[in-house]
């Protein structure tokens, strides 16, 4: 334990400890968020040497645009259900796992292991999934819902994502409640089964009020991944057909490079900071209110 | 305590030095060229289908005299443009990029390249959309042709005999070529749902088709985003619809068009599955490694029923991208060195063997001893030849542009919209253009 007296020595402290870290967050993090918000207010086109302000041009240009709001619309469509999905089948595999299934640690490593592919790769394997194997199945057995590509059908395409995403995400959350369950002392299971709790009953009364931290982990980090999802649905659908399936950050991007409207880009990306921090913060608080000490 | 201060020792120096790092790139770029040392240029190469053919090229240029040494610059992922902007940022522009909807936003970075050989060889037309108060900025990387891609064998069973390309002059004989292949077996047609496909090119022959004159076909576009047209009556814009309704009527994909993909279309034409296909000769290398021998060729697309009117016996020839020199981080050495370069390329024997061999490209140059011999190329070269040639009004497109059109046409070639639909959509994207 460090007990320093002088403020030279606690700067010295602070410069092996703190500094580093500080000062990489600091260039990394504050400044170019800094000056991504300056620049929000400017026609700079990302590579002239100068530019004027515009005031709140860009924002108006921004919350003018009906793609943006269509875009943010399927966005929030899209991290509802993977929300929802994810942690539903994150929660039950975590149970499967830790039930004392005969060789349980394998199927670990085997849920965990999507998450290990990077998203364009997977993208890539599961387009060749819908797009072939689904159909060539879908022809063979005359199964109409999956004769022709989900990904050529826009509402069908937004599900294609979904399934991605959550097959990607479920494995990781299945950690994080692997984890929450391994907490719960044995002797409270062990109580509320001799007051003759079934499986149910331990599972709605006892597991699930102990692991609110755990949900609030999992659904933080759900919530997060999905809102920002970029390389699968890049390499998935590509936003198609017809920018149907374009998500947010996707929208994001194309506005600012590919069709190169930096600022209102620039803007949009703002606001898309503004929207899932406030969304994020809300449910943070939200769940924190209803853990429970054990 | 003497571990404690060797240990701070180690830590003050280890951030010195990620500091010094962090703005010494650009003295060490300054001494480079003092001396007798190598001149040093970057290429930043985006086109992902000849990276591997230039990495070789430039392997045996950087062997081939003692002066230049060119590296290129992987995309990394990005896309060239947002790579671009980057390296802009970091100080550190290559010297050498390639790049077409770009040049607007780039042009006052760009080295006057008026004074280099190949200038007075450039196919005519090529270097308009470079040029700017009379100075050449960009030089034309290749030559693409788009329109209705044949598989001969295909058509010449449908029509019993060798088929002509010239017998196709309007839409009833257009039609009554689908019917023809219909009856011999397979199918007429394949649209790729492709953005780049339907809403860049596709779209280029109604806008290419409004005026013969290259000066009011950039007037019609302005009055698009003006508003002072009006699509719904207007008759080329009407009757190039008709034809993609044709189109639409044959597409061997008719029952999902949009799940259409892409890399299917050439194994369906070289497999003579289907007898056209809108697309470009770029095509013909994945085409090529299945029929080898195949013949195929271009069709104009008609988009009225006489054969008279301007655009009907064309086929869209452009320049899908130029090779641009930076003037504004470059040194005078490095842009000499990277016009040296560019010049090799299209004017020494082993550059124009890698250009037309390795590469694939349809040289924009008269210049040229080493010629495509391939049937497509041929087939380009015929309407080249000829003056059959239609502008590439995309490339004066806004870059959103067809991204916008082709989600509308996409709607429609999937039944979620009417004609009306389109021509409204389409029409309020151009009225709020810039």
């Amino acid at each position: 334990m460090y007990n320093e007296k002088t403020f030279s020595s606690k700067l010295k402290v602070f410069m092996i400890f703190g500094f580093v870290p500080l000062f990489a967050f600091i260039t990394v993090i504050v400044i170019p968020f800094l000056i991504g918000i300056f620049m929000t207010f400017t026609n700079w086109n990302g590579s002239s040497s100068s530019f004027d302000f515009m005031g709140l041009s860009n924002y108006t240009a921004a919350f003018s645009d009906p793609v943006f709001w269509t875009s943010m619309w399927t966005t929030l469509k899209y991290v509802l259900i993977t929300l929802v999905l994810t942690n539903v089948v994150a929660f039950a595999l975590a149970l499967l796992v830790t039930s004392g299934l005969k060789g349980q640690n394998f199927f670990r490593a085997g849920f965990f292991t999507p998450n290990l592919i990077g998203g364009i790769i997977l993208g890539f394997v599961w387009q060749f999934i819908f797009s072939r194997v689904m159909t060539y199945a879908g022809t063979q057995l005359d199964w109409g819902f999956l004769s022709a590509s989900w990904l050529g059908d826009p509402d069908k395409a937004l599900w294609a994502l979904i399934v991605v995403g959550v097959w990607q995400n479920a494995g990781y959350m299945m950690l994080i409640y692997v984890a929450g369950l391994g907490g719960i002392s044995d002797s409270l299971l062990e109580a509320a089964s001799l007051d003759g709790a079934k499986f149910w009953r331990q599972l709605f009364s006892v597991k699930i009020p102990l692991m609110v931290p755990a949900f609030t982990i999992s659904l933080f980090l759900t919530l997060q991944r999905s809102f920002m999802v970029y390389d699968t649905n890049l390499s998935l659908t590509k936003g198609g057909p017809f920018r149907s399936t374009e998500l947010i950050a996707m929208h994001v991007y194309n506005e600012a490079f590919v069709y190169q409207n930096f600022g209102p880009g620039q803007a949009k990306a703002f606001i898309l900071f503004a929207v899932v921090a406030f969304i994020a913060i809300m449910q943070v608080s939200m769940m924190k209110k209803v853990e429970v000490e054990a | 305590m003497l571990k404690r201060t060797f240990s701070m020792t180690m830590m003050v120096i280890l951030m010195v030095s990620v500091l010094a790092a962090c703005g010494g790139g650009n003295n060490a770029e300054g001494n480079a060229n003092t001396g007798g040392a190598k001149t040093e240029i970057s290429v930043l190469v985006g086109k992902q289908e000849i990276s591997k053919q230039f990495e070789e090229m430039v392997k045996e240029y950087n062997g081939s005299q003692d002066k230049v040494k060119v590296s290129l610059i992987p995309t990394a992922g990005q896309n060239g443009y947002e790579r671009i902007t980057t390296l802009y940022a970091s100080n550190n522009a290559p010297n050498i990029m390639h790049f077409l909807s770009e040049f607007g936003v780039m042009k006052d970075k760009l080295a006057d390249l008026s004074d280099q050989e190949w200038v007075k060889n450039a196919n005519s037309g090529t270097l308009d959309y470079v040029t700017e108060d009379g100075k050449v900025y960009g030089m034309p990387m290749s030559i693409e042709a788009f329109g209705f891609l044949y598989n001969k064998s295909v058509l010449d069973k449908a029509v019993g005999g060798s088929f002509d390309p010239a017998t196709i002059k309007t839409q009833d004989d257009l039609k009554a070529l689908f019917d023809k292949i219909k009856a011999s077996g397979v199918s007429a047609f394949h649209i790729s749902p492709v953005d780049w496909s339907l809403g860049a090119h596709f779209t280029n022959v109604f806008m290419a088709n409004e005026a013969p004159d290259h000066a009011d076909r950039v007037k019609y576009l302005e009055d698009l985003k003006s508003g002072s047209v009006d699509l719904a009556a207007d008759k080329v814009f009407n009757g190039w619809l008709d034809t993609f309704d044709l189109m639409k009527e044959y597409n061997s994909a008719k029952d999902s068009p949009l799940a259409a993909q892409y890399d299917d279309a050439p194994i369906l034409l070289a497999d003579g599955e289907v007898g056209m296909w809108f697309m470009g000769n770029w095509a013909y290398t994945q085409i090529k490694e299945i029929d080898p021998d195949g013949e195929y060729g271009f069709l104009p697309v008609p988009v009225s029923n006489n054969a008279e009117d301007f655009g009907n016996s064309k086929i869209s020839v452009g320049v899908p991208e130029y090779w641009t020199v930076d003037a504004s981080q470059s040194t005078p050495e490095e842009q000499q060195a990277s016009k040296d370069f560019l010049n090799w390329m299209v004017s020494s024997e082993k550059g124009q063997d890698y250009y037309v061999n390795q590469f694939g490209f349809l040289p924009a140059y008269s210049n040229f001893t080493t010629k495509p011999s391939d049937p497509v190329s041929q087939s380009v070269l015929s309407y080249t030849d000829a003056e059959q040639t239609l502008e590439w009004m995309n490339s004066y497109y806004p870059p959103e542009a067809f991204p916008a059109m082709a989600a509308s046409m996409q709607k429609y070639l999937a039944g979620e919209t009417d004609r009306a639909g389109l021509t409204k959509e389409i029409q309020a994207y151009w009225n709020q253009a810039k």
